[in-house]
């Protein structure tokens, strides 16, 4: 490297510098901290100075790194290297990632932190696995996906404590119920494409979460819902002593009781309701439902064109996704046995959008990924406390620099006429 | 040989714009007619109105089937499509481009395949009967991307192809519909000589292999004058001159319109 591009970047680092000090200065350097009567600056300027050297320290080295244009860096490599093996061996990657899913509850260094963290990770793969179907397939940004998420847990709420049925009974009221209200948010939104529809989609997830604040009388208001029936073993309930007449999980197997039983229990079941919805997705995208969607994502013009009912089509879409959200908001009732409107807030939305598209729109597996490692990621952060969403926006916007198109941006045809070439 | 398509006063406003000014005129089966004029002449217009996306101020059309007629207002948005038809291209290539050519192909057919497959719960069923249908579609698409010399490319991103196999892929999956009337809109834009020699034999063999009448509007008078059997002139709106090519080649009036007039 020359001396003169040395001294450039060197220049350019120390502007940086300046504006980081201009930045730091204010908000790290003068602390208010209240002492007796008044209000009082502290100034720390060694942490502002240390800020700034960092970031005159980090620019320099970008600069030499690509002064020397040598682009693969040692973070492009990994992702290229993880994208190579996960598109030539897409498949033997699902089946290990599968067994590994099935076996994680007995592996010797799982324990209850572990289960629910691997619970929750699932949870949002579900909800992104559903909401790939509207913005990953059809192309419609829902920005509210979070309202059918409630609609399904109010469903299986409202209905198991009112009725008394079983969780079995409830899944598919819950899931028909937020297919219906899926048909109910695309009506108005037909006409809409792009951001248009992303602010009334976010409208409406708003709507429904103020709705579930204020009708008291049903919803039980911001108080929640609680005493919402736990799942049971098919009939056999979780329990340490079971009510007369009923047998429990641990007494039918002969087992020692234990609260695990019930947390692998639920374990499985999100792990199914997830596989259920990736195997129905994949399945739909090779029917001509799954290809107008893709389609109508392409081309809505050319799509009428060709005497597709883009009417019918976004529905469908809309539906069926709002339907697994449904699936996955009663899975979350019947595990947490309270819900409240809290739950169900925009940030929720926020993140299972950003689940799909750093996942590469329309990318099952980058789903699962993005999942892994949004999810992942804020929660070994969480001794951070506030600071742990700047762990979830640092992982953003490192997946953005380096995979602007999501972690696995590769799409497969749906039909092949010449067969798998590899 | 027997009216497919007749257009009756067709008037078309935008505010106070008249861009379309009771024009009349009728297509034939099998037969190629096309439709020229300036830029601005209201071509596309007559496109727009025929096929559904614009709703004609006045007029009417018709298109004829053996003895009965069905007017073509009566159908908007993706009816004209489905159920009277009438096919079109774009003079902007308008193909799903991150999606494969044979899936392009498919999406054509999607109302036969989505009857075929239950709506989808014969297909998520995998049933033999969709499976053996959606073999058919596959086959009509393969019979088409033969007569464009692109089955190898079959499984490519169609956004992939060069420009002049986009503009032919585009035809032929407005072909897999299997319309009655055929609507092209400038499909020799950007090609260049040899390309445009075998569009026109593609849509000679249209014209002569499959019941279709073709509207074509065109620029590229190598290919208008080539193919077309009838010709409708048009310049701002009206209709100034209609007849068989060598007619329109020396007609005074269609001169004057490209041209201008020596004052």
């Amino acid at each position: 490297m020359e001396k003169k591009d040395i001294i450039q970047s060197f220049k350019d680092s120390l502007f940086t510098g300046l504006i980081a000090l201009a930045l730091f200065g204010p908000i790290v350097g003068l602390r208010t901290a209240s002492k007796g009567e008044g209000l009082f600056i502290t100034p720390q300027w060694g942490i502002v100075f240390l800020l700034v050297g960092l970031c005159i320290l980090g620019r320099f080295l970008i600069n030499l790194n690509s002064a020397r244009k040598t682009e693969i860096t040692f973070f492009s490599k990994f992702t290229s290297k993880f994208s190579a093996i996960t598109k030539d061996k897409a498949k033997h990657f699902a089946i290990t990632a599968i067994l590994f899913a099935v076996v994680f509850p007995f592996l010797p260094f799982t324990d209850r932190y572990f289960m629910d963290v691997a619970i929750m990770i699932l949870t949002y793969i579900m909800l992104g696995w559903g909401l790939n179907i509207v913005v990953g397939l059809a192309g419609l940004l829902d920005l509210g996906y979070v309202a059918f998420y409630a609609v399904g847990a109010y469903s299986y709420a409202l209905i198991a404590t009112t009725f008394g049925w079983s969780f079995w009974i409830c899944l598919p009221l819950a899931g028909v119920f937020a297919a219906f209200f899926g048909i109910l948010l695309g009506f108005p939104v037909l006409r809409l494409r792009g951001d248009y529809l992303a602010i009334v989609t976010l409208g409406f997830g708003e709507i429904i979460r103020i709705i579930l604040i204020n009708w008291y009388e049903v919803t039980n208001g911001p108080d929640g819902i609680t005493g919402i029936p736990r799942p049971s073993f098919f009939g056999l309930p979780f329990k340490r002593s079971p009510d007369e007449g009923e047998t429990s999980f641990h007494l039918f197997f002969n087992l020692e009781y234990s609260t695990m039983h019930r947390i692998i229990f639920l374990y499985y079941l999100i792990l199914v309701l997830a596989l259920i919805t990736n195997y129905f997705t994949l399945k739909i995208r090779k029917l001509p439902v799954g290809r107008a969607w893709e389609a109508l994502r392409e081309d809505e013009i050319a799509c009428k064109s060709l005497g597709v009912n883009p009417t019918n089509t976004k529905l469908t879409a809309f539906a069926i996704g709002a339907m697994f959200g449904g699936f996955a908001g009663s899975f979350f009732a019947t595990r947490q046995a309270f819900i409240s409107p809290e739950s169900f807030t925009f940030i929720e939305s926020a993140i299972i959008v950003a689940i799909v598209v750093l996942g590469g729109m329309g990318s099952q597996t980058g789903v699962v990924l993005a999942s892994i490692f949004l999810i992942g990621i804020t929660e070994m952060f969480r001794d951070l406390e506030q600071f742990r969403m700047i762990a979830f926006g640092g992982a953003m916007v490192l997946i953005m620099v380096f995979k602007p198109k999501g972690i696995l941006a590769n799409r497969k045809p749906t039909i092949l006429m010449h067969g798998d070439k590899k | 040989m027997s009216n497919l398509l007749s257009v009756e006063n067709l008037t078309m406003k935008f505010g106070g714009l008249t861009a379309i000014d009771d024009l009349s005129f009728d297509a034939k089966n099998n037969q190629i007619t096309s439709i020229i004029g300036p830029n601005g002449a209201g071509k596309t217009t007559v496109f727009n109105c025929l096929t559904g996306f614009y709703k004609p101020t006045n007029g009417q059309m018709f298109l004829h089937k053996e003895d009965s007629k069905i007017s073509l207002r009566k159908y908007t948005d993706f009816k004209i499509a489905y159920v009277a038809k009438v096919a079109r291209t774009f003079q902007n290539i308008r193909l799903f481009p991150a999606m494969s050519v044979l899936e392009n192909l498919l999406v054509a057919q999607h109302n036969e395949l989505m009857v075929a497959s239950g709506y989808s719960l014969f297909g998520l069923l995998n049933l033999k009967s969709y499976r053996d249908k959606e073999q058919l579609a596959v086959d009509k698409a393969k019979y088409w991307l033969d007569i464009i010399g692109l089955t190898h490319r079959a499984d490519d991103n169609a956004g992939d192809l060069p420009y002049g196999d986009q503009r032919k892929l585009e035809i032929v999956r407005a072909m897999c519909i299997e319309p009655r009337l055929l609507c092209l809109d400038e499909p020799a834009a950007g090609l260049n000589p040899k390309e445009s020699a075998e569009l026109n034999k593609l849509l000679k063999f249209i014209k002569t292999e499959k019941q279709t009448g073709i509207l074509l509007i065109e620029h590229d008078m190598s290919v208008v004058m080539g193919i077309s059997d009838h010709v409708v002139v048009l310049n701002y709106g009206k209709k100034i001159f209609e007849g068989t090519a060598d007619q329109t080649k020396n007609s005074k009036e269609v001169i004057e319109a490209y041209l201008g007039v020596d004052e």
